[in-house]
């Protein structure tokens, strides 16, 4: 087997230096009952490494893709451009298959990116401190929800019903088994976008915290400034949740908009889309919650010699310390991810950020001016994302097949995502891939369906 | 080791000051040595009320977490906001600039221990 | 460290190891590395109200200090690819480049989670597969591919067993029994669920105790949380009475998969009365650690905890796939997406590798190697546990203590001499732990040049040579970092 480096030679040396015969002597302390027969597990036998190849080549080309396809979907996940430069980095081993950075002094090279894709992510989001990252955003936003239990000892959330949907059901059950209430508060009716009257309205003094999205699931861009002075009124947090952070690059922040906790999605910095995973979830809070933070986080310090280097640190919040009472169970988290962003967002700059970010809503915006009459999108600030609504279901699906011809994925149907609307909307997402023509080819495909 | 003879101890290793009905608590030298560099002190909110025994504030070190128990029951009326910006003072000074809180006793003292009897316990 | 140094020390970069400064020490402003594809034009009026005023301060550099730069950074780093990694607990084995290049098809890296599911028939037939695998290897009927992590795959397991006892009726159980050789995720998880652990108490075997675990099985248990092999490498023997026990009482058991390399194609975990069990994809089916992740943690179930794995699940009827979103007995939505696809692909390809007729070699070799180095240091080190160990063995301090040397100046010299330290300080139950966890994949001249290492640092501390021991590590780019300084006031990010 190949990737197995001995010998029976050394296998039978090595049983010979300790006095034993044969394998199985090594596993006598394993109940004979529980002994499996050589061979008798209902798999196939090994592949060859062509093998793979083909069998994985064979399957990835059944899929559609962004590669051969024009994507409009978006709601959480991007098709953004990465750069060859990013999969090269993530591909060193050096960083590929290094374990967490436990011994920093033979992994400064992790410790180094991580502090610098820290200070990127803080300072992209307009927050104070990030951590090395969460898993996605969705457990992000769970996780920024007992955050803001602890940091308050309250224990109610107010939830924006203009938050992802996955976001808030994952919220949601993370809370369902400890004490304390979870209050969504419903958008009106199809405006698409958030109502900061209704979430204002849902506060009180029992209030941990309130989470709302920005710009919202819908795309929707809004000013926060109400909802943070009625947050500090009712003394509870504000946390914003978002889904591509390449919107701040041309956006105003959420630390600019006030946040004491801000998390979301950082699979735009430079990682590919991967059918949901793995993705990269980011955590960012104001200076003084930083004890109450999840998660791992790195921190300058210098070594015996005076030199400046970087560790893990405040390690004490964390579950391999402090167990049952850690700020969180995480451990794994998506480092290699973290590595993927520091470059991406190295490459770009606050200049390639901004023209990431300006493409994708003006791709976004020439899109809507060209609708036909009978489609509308939803009224509002939006960064690349928007509802667009049809007259009826029949006549939404006949587009979908008509951009399908095209090799357009032209959207997401909402009630996919939210099952409460009406089914005859579709959630649209523009990016930097998009180019011209493609907004042309959808609008073609919309003019025949409708 | 310094132990102070003017100050009571518990097993836990902590000390207090009586004075009047005002009780200022600490942790003793041998606790700090044991516990290590400490890098961070949770203090108590003031007003809060403790028992006896109670675990009122949380010392960390580099990689421990160690509750720190009250040697007598009281109210919180003030705390050393100095350990915010420098816990190193539980090292280098457990028994002066490294107190960690005082209260309005109201319980008694009976269960703790004397200078002497601190030595004869550690020595144990 | 002068350039000469470096050239002769074990570094498997084998060139000059460089300084780097941060990123925003690079003297320069922002430098245009990209040309992107895309619109050109104008954005709505409404969006630009919402203009970003100050600018992040993202510096920028061009292509290639870019590739410099972090590939610079990268040469500080140990890793598989470089050097040994006995990391115990971790199971640090090769990770195949064939798998690299299989998961960056773009048909299988450039899917929307959304498309509509005829579009991904491809991707959810290799999920499909790996989910029987999963099952077969590890015994069980069925599995959720969703959490991220081992440390999610305990919360997503405390949830079932939650679900489960509440559709008993038995809200009341909250009580999670947890040996006190246990990683402190279980203690981590069990509180997320609104559970409370009691630690057992190991017995002087370093196994769990039946007579300490029968006095804390009452009414109350949900669950007893168990990693077999255990953290210390010994197999619970007594397995199969454990978990007799644990359902007596009308509670369930939670395996901790992390040491599953122990056990693959060997015995099943399901087969011993286990309920339900999280597999750390990115230890035992070997993909990369990433310098922290990501990992996954699937969970395979019994059909006692079957009805309640959470959604989305991928289903399949006749011969098409499909994700099912809802169930009324799930126990929810635990992540955003459907798991970390790319990593479990990884995994895919790695069992391919193996195959029915290779699989058990994963495990025999990953404990013959665990045993060869146990007996090669046994002398040396003290072995707090007696027998036979699985796939890593525990050791101690105890003798070089005496002579004022502790495991992490250990941990610290063998970084001198060329290797990644053991995990130091874990488990618990004994006094200045070395978990050590060669793997699989490591050949008999490592083993032996590791041991070797070891058994001159032993000699070291009985000739009283120990100074060298304390001043380690001399040659990385880094000597012993201040973590005091480091938590006492935090810098966690730069500032101009």
């Amino acid at each position: 087997m190949r990737f197995l480096p001995h010998t029976d030679t050394d296998r039978n040396a090595m049983l010979e230096s300790m006095g034993m015969n044969t394998m199985s002597d090594l596993f006598a302390d394993i109940p004979k009952e529980f002994h499996l027969e050589q061979d008798s597990l209902h798999l196939p036998d090994a592949l060859s490494e062509a093998a793979i190849v083909r069998k994985f080549t064979q399957a990835s080309e059944q899929n559609r893709h962004a590669g051969n396809t024009r994507c409009f979907l978006g709601g959480g996940t991007y098709h953004h451009f990465v750069p060859a430069v990013v999969d090269y980095v993530i591909s060193r081993g050096e960083f590929l298959t290094a374990y967490t950075p436990y011994q920093p002094e033979i992994a400064q090279g992790t410790l180094q990116t991580l502090f610098e894709f820290q200070t990127m992510v803080a300072r992209l989001t307009g927050m104070d401190v990030s951590n090395a990252s969460m898993y996605e955003a969705a457990t992000a936003t769970a996780e920024a929800a007992l955050m803001a239990r602890r940091v308050t000892r309250k224990s109610r959330i107010v939830m924006a019903g203009s938050v992802n949907p996955r976001y808030r059901s994952v919220t949601q059950n993370y809370l369902s088994r400890l004490e304390g209430e979870y209050v969504e508060v419903a958008m009106d009716g199809e405006g698409f976008g958030t109502d900061i009257n209704n979430i204002i309205a849902a506060i009180d003094e029992k209030t941990a915290c309130v989470i709302v999205q920005y710009p919202d699931f819908y795309g929707s861009v809004y000013d926060l400034a109400p909802l943070r002075a009625a947050c500090d009124a009712a003394k509870c947090l504000m946390v914003v949740a978002f889904s591509d952070a390449t919107a701040f690059a041309l956006i105003e922040s959420p630390g600019d908009m006030g946040a004491d906790i801000a998390v979301g999605s950082g699979q735009s910095l430079g990682i590919p889309m991967g059918f949901g995973g793995p993705h990269l979830g980011l955590f960012t809070c104001k200076q003084k919650y930083v004890r109450q933070m999840p998660g791992r986080v790195c921190g300058m310090t210098f070594d015996a010699d005076g030199k400046r280097g970087f560790v893990l640190t405040l390690s004490t919040r964390e579950q391999h310390i402090r167990r049952e009472k850690a700020t969180s169970n995480i451990c794994s988290n998506q480092g290699l991810m973290c590595t993927a962003a520091a470059t991406y967002m190295t490459l770009m700059g606050d200049e390639g950020l901004k023209a990431v970010a300006q493409r994708s809503a003006a791709a976004l915006h020439k899109l809507i001016s060209s609708l036909p009459a009978s489609v509308s999108a939803a009224q509002g600030a939006h960064f690349h994302e928007t509802v667009l609504s049809f007259s009826s279901q029949a006549i939404r699906d006949l587009f979908l097949q008509e951009a399908r011809k095209r090799d357009i994925f032209a959207g997401i149907p909402l009630e996919q995502l939210d099952d409460a609307v009406e089914h005859k909307h579709l959630l649209v997402t523009t990016t930097e891939m998009i180019e011209a023509a493609d907004i042309q080819d959808y609008i073609a495909a919309l003019e025949v369906a409708v | 080791m310094s132990i102070p003879a003017d100050l009571k101890y518990t097993k836990e290793h902590e000390w207090v000051r009586i004075e009047g009905d005002t009780a200022t608590f600490g942790i003793s030298d041998h606790a700090q040595e044991a516990l290590g560099d400490i890098v961070f002190v949770e203090l108590p909110e003031i007003g809060r009320s403790v028992d006896a025994a109670e675990a009122y504030a949380v010392v960390e070190s580099v990689k421990a977490v160690s509750d720190i128990y009250a040697p007598v029951a009281g109210e919180v009326i003030e705390v050393n906001t100095l350990l915010e910006s420098e816990p190193e003072k539980l090292n280098t000074e457990p028994y002066g600039a490294g107190w960690i809180a005082k209260v309005k006793m109201s319980g008694n003292s009976d269960e703790l221990m004397s200078d002497d009897e601190y030595t004869t316990f550690l020595e144990e | 460290m002068s350039v000469d140094d470096t050239l002769n020390t074990y570094s498997a970069v084998g060139g000059i190891q460089h300084e780097e400064p941060l990123l925003f020490e690079h003297a320069h402003e922002s430098a245009e590395a990209i040309s992107l594809p895309g619109v050109q034009g104008d954005i709505s009026d409404e969006l630009k109200a919402f203009a970003r005023k100050k600018p992040a301060n993202i510096p920028g550099l061009s292509e290639p200090e870019t590739v410099r730069h972090f590939v610079r950074m990268s040469q500080w780093n140990h890793s598989i690819e470089t050097g040994f990694y006995p990391l115990g607990s971790c199971t640090m084995k090769y990770n195949p480049r064939v798998n690299e290049q299989v998961v960056r098809l773009s048909g299988l890296a450039n899917i929307h989670p959304d498309q509509p599911v005829d579009s991904v028939q491809g991707v959810l037939a290799l999920l499909h597969e790996l989910q029987t695998w999963l099952c077969e290897i590890a015994g069980f009927s069925d599995v959720t591919l969703q959490p991220a992590a081992g440390a999610h795959g305990e919360l997503v397991g405390l949830m079932m067993i939650r679900s489960c006892l509440d559709a008993r009726g038995q809200q009341h159980r909250k009580k999670v029994l947890v040996p006190d050789s246990a990683h402190g995720t279980n203690p981590a998880s069990a509180a997320l669920c609104g559970m409370h652990c009691v630690e057992l108490k190991s017995g002087a075997d370093g196994r769990i105790d039946l007579e300490e675990l029968k006095k804390h099985l009452d009414g109350d248990v949900a669950a007893l949380m168990m990693t077999n092999p255990n953290t210390a490498g010994a197999f619970e023997s007594d397995i199969k009475e454990i978990c007799q026990l644990v359902h007596d009482a009308g509670g369930l058991v939670y395996g901790d998969g992390a040491n599953l390399n122990a056990l693959v194609g060997v015995a099943r975990p399901g087969d011993m009365g286990i309920d339900c069990l999280h597999i750390n994809v990115h230890k035992t089916f070997s993909t990369p650690h990433g310098g922290g992740g990501p990992g996954a943690g699937p969970v395979v179930v019994n059909d006692t905890l079957a009805p309640y794995l959470p959604v989305p699940r991928i289903v399949k009827e006749g011969d098409d796939y499909r994700i099912e979103t809802q169930d009324e007995q799930s126990c929810g939505t635990i992540l955003g997406s459907i798991g970390q696809v790319g990593v479990l692909l990884r995994a895919h390809a790695y069992i391919a590798a193996f195959g029915a007729n290779h699989l058990h070699k994963i495990s025999q070799d990953a404990v013959l190697n665990a045993n060869y180095v146990l007996h090669r240091l046994k002398d040396a080190y003290h072995v707090p546990f007696e027998g036979l160990c699985k796939h890593e063995c525990l050791l101690t301090d105890e003798y070089q203590n005496k002579h004022g040397v502790k495991t992490l100046d250990i941990a610290k010299q063998l970084i001198d001499l060329g290797f990644h330290p053991m995990t130091v300080y874990f488990p618990l139950i004994v006094h200045g732990a070395m978990l050590i966890e060669p793997t699989e994949t490591e050949s008999k001249a490592t083993l032996d040049s590791f041991c070797d290492a070891m058994l001159e640092i032993a000699a070291q501390c009985k000739a009283g040579d120990t100074q060298v021991l304390h001043d380690a590590p001399i040659k990385p780019i880094r000597r012993r970092l201040d973590e005091t300084q480091a938590a006492r006031k935090p810098v966690l990010v730069w500032s101009d």
